[in-house]
């Protein structure tokens, strides 16, 4: 009997962590752009020492201005989206459950396409636009899938579904009256692109302010990872347990879907990793929340920075789409699964 | 409820733990804050303007710097290389899109992907002065993170045929070709003016532009490829204000155009076939245009608005009135209306994406 | 609890906590009635009660009755999870339903029907999450969790289980391992809803066996709701009869099983009979 502890968890999560600076330091070194190791190292050196006017202007570009951005982003996106599918397989008790499920990416392309075609050359419309649908759709799923006032997860399946498909037609009509330029955002932002430049000039300040969300959401998730441990034995169980079964579901249900809102705003619906790297993660390390959560997260965060990386130097110079990436990765890691799964 | 020692000490240390991981984290926070906003001003101060340099507002109403002299030019649409080796600046050419190969020459320069997803990290590696793109291929993502990097683009928003010969005015002026530019300019509108005067009398000829065979899509009245139309002394019969509408075949029968305006790609393919089987197919039988085979092949250049379109209308207003034109034998390229030679390729999706069509 | 946390492995701990109430009376109803009815104004379709009984230390009361009598009803009031409209449930001098959720927990453990769990989970894991009920909400277990963990596993006689995996235990197993998980709640009352349903003879009666050596040597109070009327009265010190949302008797099986009582509580053709240990035993009368 060999309890989790906290120890073996910061264990794990710095073991993986060194794996995620690894893929992130390949990641740094690969582009179009010739730039050395020693090159790229140097320039890190001199922006932390403040002393930007050392740094000749086109490797200050490439690496702060292309591929840091793009790697902060891919761990953001990647960390949120496997969070939030951990979250929403227990909270909807179905291990095929993703963060796309319940309709918030669906909402979150209709706010980014209606920005598009009513605002399309403000900076920044998207992504809050995004987050708006995004919203709008989790408070309307949330209070379609209730039952008796408390969320019941056949319901609220069934709400996401009815929210998802009935987005997805609004989108349809949406992309029938729109001109070529705008469906070509559109389309593209719809595949996952990580490259979609920011907001506001101030790049880190905005990639600060996305990750204490994402730091809000995943933690408030991980308060309740003894309670999600309990409900997966059964929800009856679990109340006879002590649980609060009903707070539980409200917590992870909301933290679940601004994790998923996030990404989704940030950049565009990137599919197969909030399915897949939970369970990757229970095979390597358990079913136990407690450590599952923290690892999906850093897990997610690798898997997506990798997928990154080979989109723009596989077929280079051009760049598929983050998307196209994951579900050609992602599709032969499902049939794995699910075959072992049989076994 | 009392507990014994040690499970009272374990919360304890749990209280503990999660305290301190909290404190970890704001402090961790509050420092990403402050780089944030150091590294963030700096980024803000990226140069904006240095000696030699002018501010320009290009067509969509972005503002940039843009050196006095440009040595290094990367175009990201086929009809803007075109542009600038018509204007003479082949060698100011540093890199273009996997797409352009008007004229042949554009083939061998460093390629910096399509035009949709250019790779950002090759078009800094060729140190452009200015990079050229339009709204009619490219994407508003690709200027704005060019632009978030320092790197001038100028984007055209071409919709006529006279505002495509102002932008390649002005491209010319930033990139120091000014005499060309105006050379340029003149010769392609006394080009246009000959075609006008001979067609100004004629009324207009009722032609749908068939941009995709199934679904149906035409262009819309706003494309610059309709106004190209009137000036070959052609109207399409469908008026819509999409840009790329989808019609049904059974408006277009009931429309009964005159004739029919198909693009081609650029190698052969076979000619009366294509005529014949359209002229199996029940639903292109019931067009009148079908039956007596007045189906013009239109030169791909009618698709891009770049110099090479003046020919493409020229060459459409030769096919659409013969009558006016008969003295000028213009030789190849243009067919004989009874010949008719038509040349129609359902692969243009394979060669070239098709952003034009509906996805 | 210093014996349990001091001692070695098979030491069985007293489900006594210092503080609370030392008297043998766990269990105490009074007067408790409840009603269902289809809205506030209408009639009630349903009523139970009132009823009043006590249960003690080391006692197997069997709430016994056919279906639609009211058993279930009394099963959540017992637990906490409904109020009763009138009178008072208490749970070691405390009314049960004004506990909050975890203290409800750690007096009370409800076995009920299992649902399926959705993934992999060893035994040990199962069984350590009875001990939910104290410590913080994000928790992690310590020595002394696994200790009473491993300690309820030995009382239920599944010590050898510990490290396989749920899914791949047999009926009997799990019913064993989930007992196993309600004792680790250290409850003063251990409830269970219609138990040996799914078992055949011998499992039935292996486990209320269990439930008698678990009420006689480890001293829990042991309710069982039930239909089975010869192992309620071979296994129980006291039944309490329901019968449409009436208690028409409560006492011990000699007491209760009665013929025109029973006959007309389970509408059934009945022979009551003195049994080889001097309980009663039901049998049916030939029907021919």
């Amino acid at each position: 009997m060999r309890p989790l502890t906290p120890q073996r968890i910061l264990g794990t999560c710095l073991g993986l962590c060194g794996v995620l600076f690894a893929v992130a330091v390949i990641s740094l070194r690969m582009g179009a752009y010739p730039i050395s190791v020693r090159d790229i190292v140097s320039t890190l050196f001199e922006a932390a020492a403040g002393r930007r006017e050392e740094v000749p202007v086109e490797f200050w570009q490439v690496v702060f201005g292309l591929r840091l951005p793009r790697i902060a982003l891919g761990i953001l996106v990647g960390a949120s989206l496997s969070t939030a599918g951990a979250g929403f397989q227990a909270l909807l008790r179905n291990p095929l459950a993703d963060p796309y499920v319940l309709g918030v990416s669906s909402g979150a392309a209709l706010g980014a396409i209606v920005s598009l075609i009513v605002a399309p050359h403000t900076v920044g419309a998207i992504q809050i636009a995004a987050f708006i649908g995004a919203a709008s759709t989790i408070a309307a799923v949330y209070f379609l899938g209730r039952r008796g006032g408390q969320l019941d997860s056949p319901t609220l399946l069934l709400a996401g579904i009815v929210a998802a498909s009935f987005l997805s037609a609004i989108i349809m009509f949406l992309l029938t009256m729109v001109t070529g330029s705008e469906l070509r955002s559109i389309a593209f932002w719809l595949m996952g692109d990580l490259t979609a430049p920011p907001p506001t000039t101030n790049v880190l300040g905005w990639l600060g302010f996305l990750f204490f969300v994402f730091i809000l959401a995943a933690g408030a998730m991980y308060t309740t990872s003894s309670d999600l441990n309990l409900i997966l034995t059964g929800e009856q169980e679990a109340k006879h347990l002590g649980v609060n079964v009903n707070r539980v579901k409200f917590v992870v249900y909301i933290a679940a879907s601004v994790l998923t809102g996030l990404a989704v705003s940030v950049s565009g619906a990137i599919g197969y990793v909030g399915l897949l790297v939970p369970h990757v993660m229970r095979m390597l390390f358990g079913t136990d929340y407690r450590m599952l959560i923290p690892t999906a997260a850093i897990g997610g965060a690798i898997a997506i920075v990798l997928a990154d990386t080979l989109a723009r130097t596989v077929v280079a110079p051009t760049e598929l789409p983050v998307g196209a990436m994951t579900a050609l990765a992602g599709a032969p890691v499902f049939i794995y699964l699910m075959r072992r799964r049989m076994r | 409820m009392s507990r014994s020692a040690s499970l009272y000490s374990r919360g304890f240390f749990i209280g503990a733990f999660t305290r301190a991981a909290r404190q970890i984290v704001l402090v961790i926070l509050f420092l990403a804050f402050c780089l944030a906003n150091y590294t963030g001003a700096a980024a803000a101060q990226a140069p904006t303007y240095k000696r030699g340099m002018k501010f320009v507002t290009d067509e969509t109403g972005r503002r940039m710097a843009i050196p006095f002299s440009v040595q290094h030019v990367v175009t990201l649409a086929p009809d803007l290389t075109e542009t600038v080796y018509a204007l003479g600046l082949g060698d100011k050419l540093v890199g273009d899109t996997s797409f352009c190969d008007t004229p042949p020459a554009a083939k061998l320069k460093p390629h910096v992907g399509s035009p949709q997803t250019p790779n950002l990290e090759a078009i800094v590696a060729m140190h452009p002065d200015l990079v050229l793109a339009t709204t009619s291929i490219n994407r508003a993502e690709t200027a704005d993170a060019l632009l978030r990097l320092g790197i001038p683009v100028f984007t055209s928003d071409p919709h006529t045929v006279r505002g495509m010969l102002d932008s390649i005015a002005r491209m010319a002026d930033l990139i120091g070709a000014h005499e060309q530019g105006t050379a340029l300019v003149a010769q392609l509108q006394s080009r246009l003016d000959a075609v006008h005067a001979r067609i100004a009398e004629l009324p207009l000829v009722h032609a749908l532009f068939v941009v995709w065979e199934d679904p149906l899509i035409t262009i819309g009245q706003n494309t610059f490829i309709a106004d190209a139309l009137r000036w070959a002394g052609a109207e399409s019969v469908i008026v819509a204000n999409q840009n790329w509408p989808q019609v049904s075949m059974e408006e277009v029968v009931r429309l009964q155009p005159d004739y029919i305006l198909f693009t081609a790609n650029h190698s052969e393919s076979n000619k009366d076939h294509e005529l014949n089987r359209l002229r199996a197919q029940p639903a292109w039988k019931a067009l009148r245009a079908i039956q007596m085979g007045r189906v013009v092949r239109v030169d791909d250049e009618i698709t891009k608005p770049s110099p090479g379109l003046v020919g493409a209308i020229e060459q459409i207003a030769h096919e659409l009135h013969p009558e006016v034109f008969s003295s000028d034998g213009r030789g190849e390229g243009f067919e004989h209306r009874t010949g008719v030679r038509m040349e129609f390729s359902a692969n243009i999706r394979q060669e070239r994406e098709c952003d034009f069509c509906g996805l | 609890m210093s014996s349990g946390a001091g001692s070695g492995a098979l030491a069985l701990p007293q489900p006594v906590r210092v503080g609370a109430s030392t008297s043998p009376v766990r269990l105490k109803v009074e007067q408790a009635s409840y009603a269902y009815a289809a809205t506030d104004r209408s009639a009630p379709k349903f009523t139970l009660g009132p009823a009043s009984f006590e249960a003690q230390q080391r006692e197997l009361l069997a709430i016994l009755g056919p279906n639609a009598s009211g058993k279930s009803t009394m099963l959540k009031l017992l637990a906490g999870l409904l109020k009763p409209l009138s009178g008072r449930i208490e749970v070691d001098g405390v009314e049960v339903s004004e506990l909050d959720l975890k203290m409800r927990a750690q007096k009370i453990a409800l076995v009920a029907q299992e649902s399926e769990l959705l993934f992999p989970l060893r035994v040990w894991e199962y069984v350590l999450q009875g001990r939910y009920p104290y410590g913080r909400r994000l928790r992690f277990e310590s020595d002394e969790d696994c200790l009473l963990a491993g300690n309820a596993l030995a009382q239920v006689g599944a010590d050898a289980l510990r490290d396989r995996w749920m899914d791949q235990l047999s009926g009997g197993e799990k019913q064993r391992v989930i007992l196993a998980r309600a004792l680790a709640q250290q409850p003063s009352l251990l409830l269970l809803d219609e138990p040996t349903q799914h078992l055949d003879i011998g499992g039935k009666v292996e486990l209320l066996r269990r439930l008698r050596r678990l009420a006689d040597e480890n001293r829990y109070t042991v309710i069982v709701v039930t239909h089975e009327l010869n192992l309620a009265a071979e296994f129980s010190d006291r039944i309490v009869l329901l019968h449409k949302g009436k208690c028409p008797r409560i006492g011990t099986p000699a007491e209760v099983y009665e013929r025109e009582l029973l006959e007309e509580v389970f509408e059934a053709p009945l022979e009551v009979e003195s049994g080889y240990s001097g309980r009663p035993r039901v049998i049916l009368r030939a029907t021919r």
